[in-house]
């Protein structure tokens, strides 16, 4: 009787020739083959895949920051302040500011941007945090399988459908529907007192602040629900139905048992969608009425966000022989992802306060 | 029967009953709703022919038995879980539920705070009396079913909450105080349970952190905050290690008089410890009831020998 196959190990002791033995045989070379070395490889590999994000993050920070270099210099903080978008005349003679070269009379300023950015997902983050908190509990607490399994299929759909999609539905359909129906309707009633008067005022076509806000909102109930729904299966039935027990209706049991266990989860949830908000962009573009030198004086007006301007001005910036125009975008987009990592740390910051209560998911019951 | 008077007069029992219901007013209880399951039944010349009055106890004017069940049949879909279970429990007393896995036990707890009502396809047959009021009767409100008999289960079950607000949870659910109330409550329920000098400095601290031990015992002072007539407890010491159990087990038979449990138990050790009776499930049917130690030492029936004796699993 030979020794067949699976121990190619190389072993210098070969197996004594019986079943038993060759059982136990194989199981050593085995072993042999779990050699340190390859375990080291592993570790390796696992390094540079754990550290490959934060390279990527750097890198693009780093690039964009060298890009935006001519703008920042000519701009100064007023690229932050300002409200004027003016790429200057790209026919006339050049002028030379603190040693860039730039058209005659450009000048930059994204203040209107970085206000319509974060008001947009604004918008839509309090519009959609809590509905995806009441669709994910209607989910996964209340509704049958069969009625419940269609509809996260649905939600999944939806979180997945281009955003080209939505914006020209927004701009076809819902703008013009909300414009005509409903923001006049709002308009005329909300009272003239302070915060509710940014609701007053005209109204528009539907291309602005508030059709914008309403489709991003659309565009992250589903990221926020799907997510959701998945910590809410985690919650374990134990606390649950301690809270049953004592009494409290189910509703009271979700909002000071259920959410709050999984309140960091959801936290995550939210930061995951208002990254999506904050970076939309063509949906937006289409939607916003792409104003770039003003802020909305009431909540229809049209506006612009910094994705929406990038993507908008980019065509006209290459016209720009100086590379000036390109490199005000490049400090947008700086700015943006400043903006999106600042609200991550922040977001992190409420986790870390707000978790000290929270179970972790999967412990205790 | 008896005179009127004789029904108002209060026992030593019944005063301590009584006692532990005028804390809960202390704490600024609304009238209309902690108050109602505390007044005896009214005994009235109308409701003289009530046969639930040969049940009454003349000395407090309350039902002799805290629960009684009459032919209590319950099932799940088509398979029936427990069969024709009459049953009473004696008030002030510890009942321990003994039987092997699948006997009913745990569903026939559960059924006592309407905790099955939930569960698809389950029905139940005959009735329930929490102190002569039917626990399905549609006069009884759920939620004030569910004060009135508390619950502990196999786990510890913190809320993730505060210390502080895991033991007022329920009080506060059903307005029973509010305010610095709380802070009473809190304090002298987590001293009845022991636990007090252990978080009296970490109450707004997560329960998470407690031991397995502790966080049990915080749930209990959350079950009693509420002043329940009964307290069910599922297996409350199975994920429990020996020094706690004894704890736990010390804990309870001091709540005994005043406060009436029905435990269901796999630890025959702890129902001959702590039980004052003992009930015997056996394949959804009631063997045996009676005063522990003579249904431990002589079981009338040759199953509840068999499995007292650790002859059937």
């Amino acid at each position: 009787m030979t020794v067949v196959g699976g121990d190619a190990g190389g072993l210098s002791a070969s197996p004594p020739p019986n079943s038993v033995s060759r059982l136990v045989g194989s199981g050593r070379a085995d072993d042999a083959s779990r050699s340190p070395g390859r375990s080291g490889l592993f570790r390796g590999a696992a390094r540079v895949a754990a550290t490959l994000p934060l390279l990527a993050l750097a890198g693009t920070i780093t690039i964009l920051t060298v890009k935006a270099l001519p703008s920042i210099r000519v701009n100064g903080l007023h690229f932050l302040t300002g409200s004027a978008w003016k790429p200057g005349s790209t026919y006339g003679a050049t002028v030379r500011t603190n040693g860039v070269e730039h058209p005659l009379g450009a000048s930059y300023g994204i203040w209107p941007l970085i206000v319509g950015t974060l008001q947009t997902s604004a918008i839509a983050v309090v519009l959609a945090v809590p509905i995806s908190i009441g669709a994910a509990f209607a989910l996964t607490e209340r509704m049958p399988t069969w009625l419940s399994r269609p509809l996260s299929l649905a939600v999944e759909i939806l979180a997945g459908i281009p955003s080209v999609i939505l914006g020209l539905w927004g701009v076809l359909t819902l703008g013009p529907f909300l414009a005509q129906h409903v923001y006049p309707l709002v308009a005329d009633h909300v009272p003239d007192v302070p915060v509710l008067r940014y609701f007053r005022g005209p109204t528009g076509h539907g291309e602005g602040l508030a059709t914008s806000g309403l489709v991003l909102t659309l565009m992250i109930v589903p990221i926020i629900t799907a997510t959701t729904r998945d910590l809410f299966r985690q919650v374990p039935t134990l606390p649950k139905e301690g809270a049953t027990a004592l009494g409290m209706t189910d509703a009271e049991t979700a909002r000071r048992v259920t959410v709050p266990w999984v309140r960091t989860g959801i936290v995550g949830a939210t930061v995951l969608g208002l990254g999506r908000a904050l970076g939309e962009t063509i949906a937006v573009a289409m939607i916003s009425g792409a104003a770039l030198n003003s802020v909305s004086a009431n909540i229809y007006g049209t506006m612009g966000t910094i994705a929406a301007a990038i993507v908008t001005q980019l065509d006209s910036a290459y016209t720009d022989g100086t590379g000036f125009a390109i490199s005000a975008l490049a400090e947008a987009a700086l700015v943006l992802a400043v903006i999106t990592v600042g609200v991550n740390l922040i977001a992190r910051l409420v986790i870390s306060r707000s978790g000290r209560l929270t179970a972790p998911v999967g412990r205790s019951g | 029967m008896t005179t009127r008077s004789a029904v108002v007069r209060l026992t030593g029992e019944a005063k301590q009953w009584r006692e532990r219901n005028q804390v809960e007013n202390e704490y600024g209880a609304e009238p209309g709703r902690s108050v109602e399951h505390a007044a005896p039944p009214e005994v009235t010349l109308a409701n003289l022919e009530d046969p639930l009055l040969e049940t009454m106890d003349p000395e407090s004017g309350r039902p002799k038995h805290v629960i009684e069940c009459r032919g209590l049949s319950l099932s799940f879909g088509q398979s029936r879980i427990l069969s024709e279970v009459s049953v009473k429990f004696q008030r002030g007393t510890i009942t321990a539920l003994i039987g092997p896995t699948g006997s009913g036990k745990s569903t026939f707890l559960r059924t006592l705070n309407r905790m099955n009502d939930k569960v698809r396809d389950f029905h139940h047959e005959g009735a329930v009396h929490l102190n002569g009021d039917d626990i399905w009767s549609s006069a009884q409100n759920l939620l004030s079913l569910r004060r009135r008999v508390g619950m502990l289960f196999q786990r510890p079950n913190p809320f993730p909450m505060s210390i502080k607000d895991n033991v007022v949870a329920g009080v506060k659910a059903h307005r029973i105080a509010k305010g610095k109330q709380l802070d009473v409550v809190a304090e002298q329920r987590l001293i009845e349970v022991g636990l007090w000098e252990a978080v009296r400095d970490r109450l707004d601290d997560s329960p998470f952190r407690l031991s397995g031990g502790q966080q049990q015992l915080l749930c209990l002072a959350r079950a009693l905050a509420t002043g329940p007539e009964v307290l069910l407890l599922d297996e409350p010491t199975s994920a429990l290690d020996p020094v706690s159990t004894e704890f736990v087990e010390a804990l309870l038979r001091g709540l005994a008089p005043a406060l009436s449990m029905v435990v269901v138990t796999h630890n025959l050790g702890q129902a001959r410890r702590i039980s004052h009776n003992t009930m015997f499930l056996y394949g959804g049917r009631l063997v045996e009831h009676g005063p522990t130690a003579s249904l431990f030492e002589h079981p009338f029936d040759p199953q509840t020998e068999r499995y007292v004796s650790g002859r059937m699993g």
